[in-house]
């Protein structure tokens, strides 16, 4: 065994210990009596604190302490609390000779001789503590955003495990924090949307954006709410695969709502539209079959499309809502030149305001037109004598309320030989009016004119435009 | 000129159900005068359903899909365990349509008779 003392290519414990607080600049390593005044200061002290070991050594350390930290008070305290618990740390403001501050973390001990004072290693932090003050501060500002603003916020892993759900999520979907962490939040989505709400996160990461639309359930309700769901990674760019994530949920409800609406009233349109071509189509065969000549087609057909025409107008201008019958008369008789009964002493219209379901008034606008039309050719609106009186009654306690509706003309000189005139008026009476609206019709050509009785089922329910 | 579908449908037992009178005639009379008999135009989905109890033969058929406010789906349903084909002569456009009939031949109205002639065949 060599004597390492005697080995001068081995440094003693000493030598060492000299060598390592020597190099260490990046730590200022200094000692102090027990009063605090400077016994030794290493080549980190001079570079961190800006005093030269002559300059300091001699003097109280305690000019490092700002007097805003407490200066020598803070200092003696500190020497205090060394010797009480063997060691002091603390992370505070320190000053330099020329009065700069720099934020560092401290270290004072004892030396194993107490009466030697004390040793105290220091590190500067400043720019640690300044990124860290930063991120306190990002993280307050997006804590402040996340619990205030009426989107559920939520932080996620990529594969969309949890991290941090908002308050606001919380509240919404009674699911609490710990709840929500991981997958539990899925706990909220529709059952029939967590599979399409999982796998877009796969998409999310080739997207480098997370998007879904799904339904979410509020807190003590099972109504589903339509929500828009949107994620972006913390970090953009594709080093930082596991990332953060920060998202949104949007209450689309409504939206959602008006576009299914939407998209029924579209299919109605579509239907009545195809379904109006379709008769304007049966209109124009039938009219053909019966014309004798392009200028009687023109005529009659012209005539079949004003009445079309005419109920259109009413039926846009009511929706849904029921067709007085008294106005599908009126308007039919006007068409004809027979306004009202003021104006027509030919034409008497007796009966109280009786309600259609908007589907029937098509078909009944067209038998009336063509009761019209054959009154001012054959009939009472064509001769001299003649007289037309339309009236209806309505037994309403019926379950089934039906309106029987009379048209009666009177005073018509018959055409001779009982010729009876059986074309697309007819037809629409004694066939379309039973097969279409449950209707029961009489159609009779008496010797003094026309009589046609229609029993048609009416509506209970009330006009909404009053 | 003559109409190539003429007499197409020979002997063919047809099944109409419409509840627009006239849009039914219409689609009767251009079924009869190329040879089809015609069984309703049933304007309801009970009185179709009905029909096709009444009917040991029925060749095919053609529905409307929205018969006052009903969808004709059941009939739609009887039609297929019973295996007679059907077209939809409709208004509506194929979204409006449930997938489980979105593979059903569909004419959009007006009807071209020769084309509903063609895909009775």
């Amino acid at each position: 065994m060599q004597d390492r003392s005697s080995d001068s290519l081995v440094p003693t414990d000493q030598e060492l210990l000299r060598l390592i607080v020597e190099s260490a600049i990046d730590f200022a390593i200094f000692t102090m009596d027990p009063n605090g005044i400077t016994t030794s200061w290493n080549p980190g002290a001079q570079r961190l604190l800006g005093y030269r070991n002559g300059e300091i050594i001699g003097s109280s350390v305690d000019v490092i302490f700002p007097p805003e930290e407490g200066g020598s008070a803070a200092a003696a305290e500190e020497r205090r609390t060394a010797l009480a618990q063997g060691r002091a740390e603390d992370e505070r403001w320190q000053m330099r000779k020329d009065g700069a501050r720099f934020w560092a973390s401290g270290l004072l001990m004892p030396l194993a001789d107490q009466n030697a004072g004390f040793v105290k290693i220091l590190r500067d932090r400043t720019s640690q503590h300044r990124a860290e003050e930063q991120l306190r501060e990002s993280e307050e500002r997006f804590r402040v955003l996340a619990t205030n603003i009426p989107q559920l916020v939520f932080r996620t892993k990529p594969n969309g495990e949890r991290t941090w759900p908002s308050p606001q999520w919380s509240s919404f979907t009674g699911l609490d924090f710990a709840a929500s962490l991981d997958l539990g939040w899925l706990e909220a989505i529709h059952p029939d949307d967590r599979d399409a709400t999982q796998a877009a996160w796969q998409d999310a990461q080739r997207n480098g954006e997370y998007y879904v639309e799904h339904r979410v359930r509020p807190a003590g309700s099972d109504e589903y709410l339509w929500h828009q769901t949107r994620a972006l990674p913390l970090t953009h760019g594709a080093k930082s695969g596991d990332a953060d994530w920060v998202g949104t949920m949007t209450d689309i409800h409504e939206l959602k709502t008006l576009e299914a609406r939407q998209q029924v009233l579209l299919a109605e349109v579509q239907h009545r539209t195809r379904n109006l071509l379709a008769i304007v189509q049966s209109i124009a065969r039938q009219t053909i079959k019966s014309s004798r000549s392009v200028d009687e087609f023109a005529e009659e057909y012209e005539s079949r499309l004003g009445a079309l025409s005419r109920i259109q107008s009413l039926l846009a201008r009511t929706d849904s809502d029921p067709i007085d019958l008294r106005e599908l008369v009126a308007g039919e008789l006007e068409a004809h030149g027979h306004a009202s009964p003021q104006a027509s002493s030919k034409v008497k219209i007796e009966g109280s305001s009786v309600l259609l379901p908007s589907s029937s008034a098509q078909l009944l606008a067209l038998a009336i037109h063509e009761l019209a039309t054959n009154a001012v050719k054959y009939g009472a609106l064509g001769q001299r004598s003649g007289q037309l009186v339309v009236r209806w009654g309505v037994d309403k306690d019926s379950a089934k309320p039906m309106a029987a509706v009379e048209w009666r003309e009177t005073g018509v000189a018959m055409p001779e030989g009982g010729r009876k005139r059986r074309g697309y008026g007819s037809e629409l009476i004694e066939r379309a009016l039973p097969f279409q609206l449950g209707a029961k019709t009489k159609l009779e050509f008496r010797p003094d004119g026309l009589c046609c009785e229609i029993l048609v089922p009416v509506t209970s329910k009330e006009r909404r435009d009053g | 000129m003559v109409d190539p579908t003429a007499e197409a449908l020979n002997g063919r037992c047809l099944l109409i159900v419409e509840d627009e009178y006239l849009i039914a005639t219409d689609l009767a009379r251009a079924l009869e005068e190329r040879g089809a008999r015609v069984i309703g135009p049933a304007g309801s989905i009970e009185g179709a359903l009905s029909m096709l109890g009444a009917h040991q033969q029925i060749d095919g058929a053609v529905l409307d899909i929205n018969l006052r406010g009903e969808r004709i789906y059941p009939v739609a349903d009887a039609l297929r365990a019973r295996g007679v084909p059907f077209v939809f002569v409709t208004g509506y456009d194929a979204w409006g349509i449930p997938d489980a009939y979105a593979s059903v031949p569909r004419l959009e109205k007006p009807v071209s008779a020769p084309a509903l002639v063609r895909l009775l065949r």
